[in-house]
């Protein structure tokens, strides 16, 4: 029982795709590879799904007196859960984020369904030593209540008004077309983006976090143009990273979650890496890099490498007891 | 590319090249030195092949490099789960696993026998009894067909339990595998479900999330069922710093996966019998894993890892010499007017540390670790800001040390300017 099995795989999926529909053209068999399949599916798949004259495909599909194909089963192919992903739902049933979704009366259900089936992993097996501990409080009702609200009004595109206290414990009163949720595993926080509503425009786009909401009211209004949830500003790091201490592969794990592009210095054996970052996380990523010691330089932009600058020499007076 | 295939058998050699690309995003055709430049060219292709857009080349003076490169942040699912979504399998695997599924549709339960002539008459192809009953075994275990035997006679019968309709039956069930399909423990299993049913996650985005760690998850359920089980597990294991040149055997007792979501690792922690010490070992350098025998020692051995963990900043035990005679680390913490998200950092982010308040600018933070080496690297995330560095071990302090004087050099000159305030 494991996950890399054909089973689960992109073949599978197309042929189950192919046969779910009573007809279908070879042009539909070719867009299903497209649209499912790996780039050079369509060099292998068609002549396995397609009929052909020696029977060396699967089989699968027929021929009709029109041309057209239609699948050799009585039966559209079932989507059958397996064991394994019965064990995977059944261990998320012990994580508190897993009530954000459900209802108790669900959860119940849910829970007589799946008690003869064995969880996957359970929580203790895992230990996050470094997650942030002022993580959302998911046992809150009020979060549990707040959090439904802004899912739903995501999907059908309504306005909401939200009352929200900042970081720096100012309350703040708005209506938001709220456009996705972003969690993160670092602060085991949840943050939602949204784009401000005013005299009828979208504004600029906003992030705040869930756990600071304090009151969120629907409008009844939904926004019916496309609107894209607008970016948050992007900022580029040049750093070099030098061959010691193991830094090179230290800083490529810890960094392996940015866009970036790196290249290796073959004098030196470092490289230099530059990264693309969210500028809103800009003093986090700069006390990552800081982290790092001298085995990281910042390279530019300037201001970015003047605020690494001031940090190391505030440090080295403090370090030399000079303050 | 004669013979070249996109599905592969083994997922542990294209595991490594998946990471290379994705980790290093330096490395050129001659530094993958492990395999001919034929498996190169191929396992490039796959590659390739699995993630398309995402494939990023840089043409240096060492030849073309090439990298994935994302920002996990602006992703709806993880494109490494591709690589889990391509195992080869035989034209009867495919036809069986399809016809079998359809003559069982109905809800009947049917003996082998049954179920060959059934596949023979309605579809006009013959398989012979061992074939269907081998893909009747492993669809047992892997809970598409249940099994009951009535006397003598086994009857197998399709599982009830459909992907669309358990997502549609329990309200909220599809928003959570959307969640929880990319991030957590094995979100790749959640993804698998989403694909079954039809559905795509576009609700939920993750910060902070290291999607490589999905590579792991070939090796991960079997550690996970042994700590379950309480037996020994034998770990193939290779160097990283060697590049995957050396390798080692080591059989432990496994207590827990610790996982770091700021730098990246995540270890299977274990007591090794031979050396008598806990230790960890980090997943993505475990090539094999195989369950031993049952532990009659286990429930003692967690009992003192469980004691102890309390110690470990991270993952680490210390040197053995050390044990026990490492000085609590203390450091001195400037916090400005203004500056409390300092001291909430300090508070949400110590730890096994303690923090008590000096004075209105002073903060002292207190790690009585195992090795006192392990936490430098996140207290120079307060560079401009230590006062003072106290205990622990005089190597790390020197280092400290060394670092500042270095860093001073690099970024304000021999002599260094110096700043009073830093916001």
């Amino acid at each position: 029982m494991t996950i890399f099995s054909e089973i689960y795989g992109v073949y599978y999926r197309i042929a189950s795709r192919a046969m779910s529909r009573e007809s279908l053209s070879d042009g539909d068999v070719y867009e299903l590879i497209r649209e499912l399949g790996f780039r050079d599916s369509a060099l292998f798949l068609p002549r396995k799904l397609l009929p052909q004259k020696d029977s060396t495909d699967w089989g699968l599909l027929r021929r009709n007196a029109d041309g057209s194909l239609s699948r050799i089963t009585e039966n559209a192919p079932p989507a059958v859960l397996t064991l394994l992903q019965k064990r995977w739902l059944k261990a998320k049933l012990s994580d508190a984020r897993f009530r954000l979704f459900v209802d108790d009366e669900t959860l119940d259900r849910l829970e007589n369904r799946l008690a003869d089936i064995k969880p996957m992993y359970r929580p203790e097996h895992f230990r996050y030593f470094d997650r942030f501990t002022d993580g959302d409080n998911y046992a809150d009702p009020v979060y549990r209540a707040n959090f439904r609200v802004v899912l739903e009004a995501i999907k059908a595109c309504e306005l909401l008004k939200i009352s929200y206290v900042s970081g720096h414990g100012e309350r703040v009163c708005f209506t938001c077309l709220p456009m996705r949720l972003e969690y993160s595993e670092k602060n085991d926080k949840l943050r939602l983006f949204n784009r401000k509503y005013r005299n009828g425009r979208l504004l600029n786009g906003s992030v705040i976090n869930l756990g600071r909401i304090t009151g969120i009211v629907r409008t009844g209004c939904f926004f019916t143009d496309s609107a894209d949830a607008a970016g948050k500003k992007r900022g580029t790091v040049t750093v070099y990273v030098a061959p010691e201490r193991n830094a090179v592969e230290r800083f490529l794990m810890e960094f392996a979650s940015y866009e970036k592009r790196v290249e290796r210095d073959l004098v030196s054996g470092g490289c230099t890496a530059v990264l693309h970052y969210d500028k809103p996380d800009e003093t986090e990523l700069l006390i990552r890099l800081l982290s790092f010691g001298a085995a990281v330089e910042i390279l530019k932009p300037e201001g970015f490498r003047a605020q690494a600058a001031e940090r190391v020499a505030a440090q080295a007076k403090l370090t030399r007891g000079e303050i | 590319m004669s013979g070249y295939n996109e599905l592969i058998k083994n997922f542990e050699k294209t595991r490594d090249y998946v990471r290379d690309f994705f980790i290093y995003g330096f490395k050129v055709r001659g530094d993958f030195v492990r395999k001919s430049a034929r498996t190169y060219d191929d396992e490039k292709r796959r590659v390739e092949s699995w993630f398309g857009d995402l494939l990023r080349y840089d043409d240096s003076i060492r030849g073309r490099q090439i990298s994935i490169s994302v920002d996990s942040e602006h992703i709806p699912e993880n494109p490494l789960y591709q690589a889990f979504y391509s195992k080869s399998f035989t034209d009867n695997d495919i036809r069986l696993h399809f016809l079998i599924q359809d003559v069982l549709f109905d809800g009947r339960a049917l003996p082998l026998k049954d179920i060959v002539d059934e596949i023979d008459s309605r579809y006009g192809i013959f398989f012979d009894e061992q074939t269907v009953r081998n893909k009747l075994k492993e669809y047992v275990s892997e809970g598409i067909i249940i099994a009951e035997k009535r006397g003598k006679t086994a009857y197998f019968s399709l599982s009830a339990d459909r992907a669309d309709v358990f997502l549609e039956e329990f309200n909220g069930l599809d928003d959570a595998v959307k969640f929880f399909s990319q991030t957590g423990e094995f979100g790749v299993v959640g993804n698998s479900i989403l694909k079954a049913a039809g559905v795509e996650n576009d609700l939920f985005f993750m910060k902070h999330n290291y999607i490589v760690h999905t590579l792991e998850d070939a090796v991960l359920p079997e550690i996970v069922d042994a700590i379950e089980r309480k037996r020994f597990v034998s770990l193939r294991t290779f160097s990283a710093r060697s590049g995957g040149a050396k390798a080692s055997e080591n059989f432990i007792v496994p207590m827990r996966v610790s996982a770091s979501v700021q730098t990246g690792r995540r270890y299977i922690v274990g007591y090794i019998p031979a050396y008598n010490r806990f230790n960890s070992f980090r997943l993505d350098c475990i090539r094999a894993v195989k369950q031993g025998d049952i532990c009659a020692e286990y429930d003692d051995i967690r009992a003192k890892y469980r004691k102890n963990e309390g110690r470990c900043f991270g993952v680490s035990f210390g040197e053995r010499r050390e044990t026990g005679n490492v000085e609590p680390l203390v450091v001195t913490i400037r916090v400005g007017k203004g500056e409390e998200h300092i001291i909430d950092r300090l508070e949400r982010e110590k730890r096994c540390g303690t923090v008590q308040k000096l004075s209105d600018e002073l903060y002292e933070l207190t790690i009585d670790a195992f090795d006192p080496v392990e936490p430098m690297h996140w207290i120079k995330t307060f560079i401009g800001r230590i006062v003072k560095l106290e205990g622990g071990n005089a190597a790390a302090r020197k280092l400290f040390d060394d670092d500042i004087r270095r860093m001073n050099e690099m970024y304000n000159g021999k002599g260094g300017e110096t700043s009073d305030d830093i916001q």
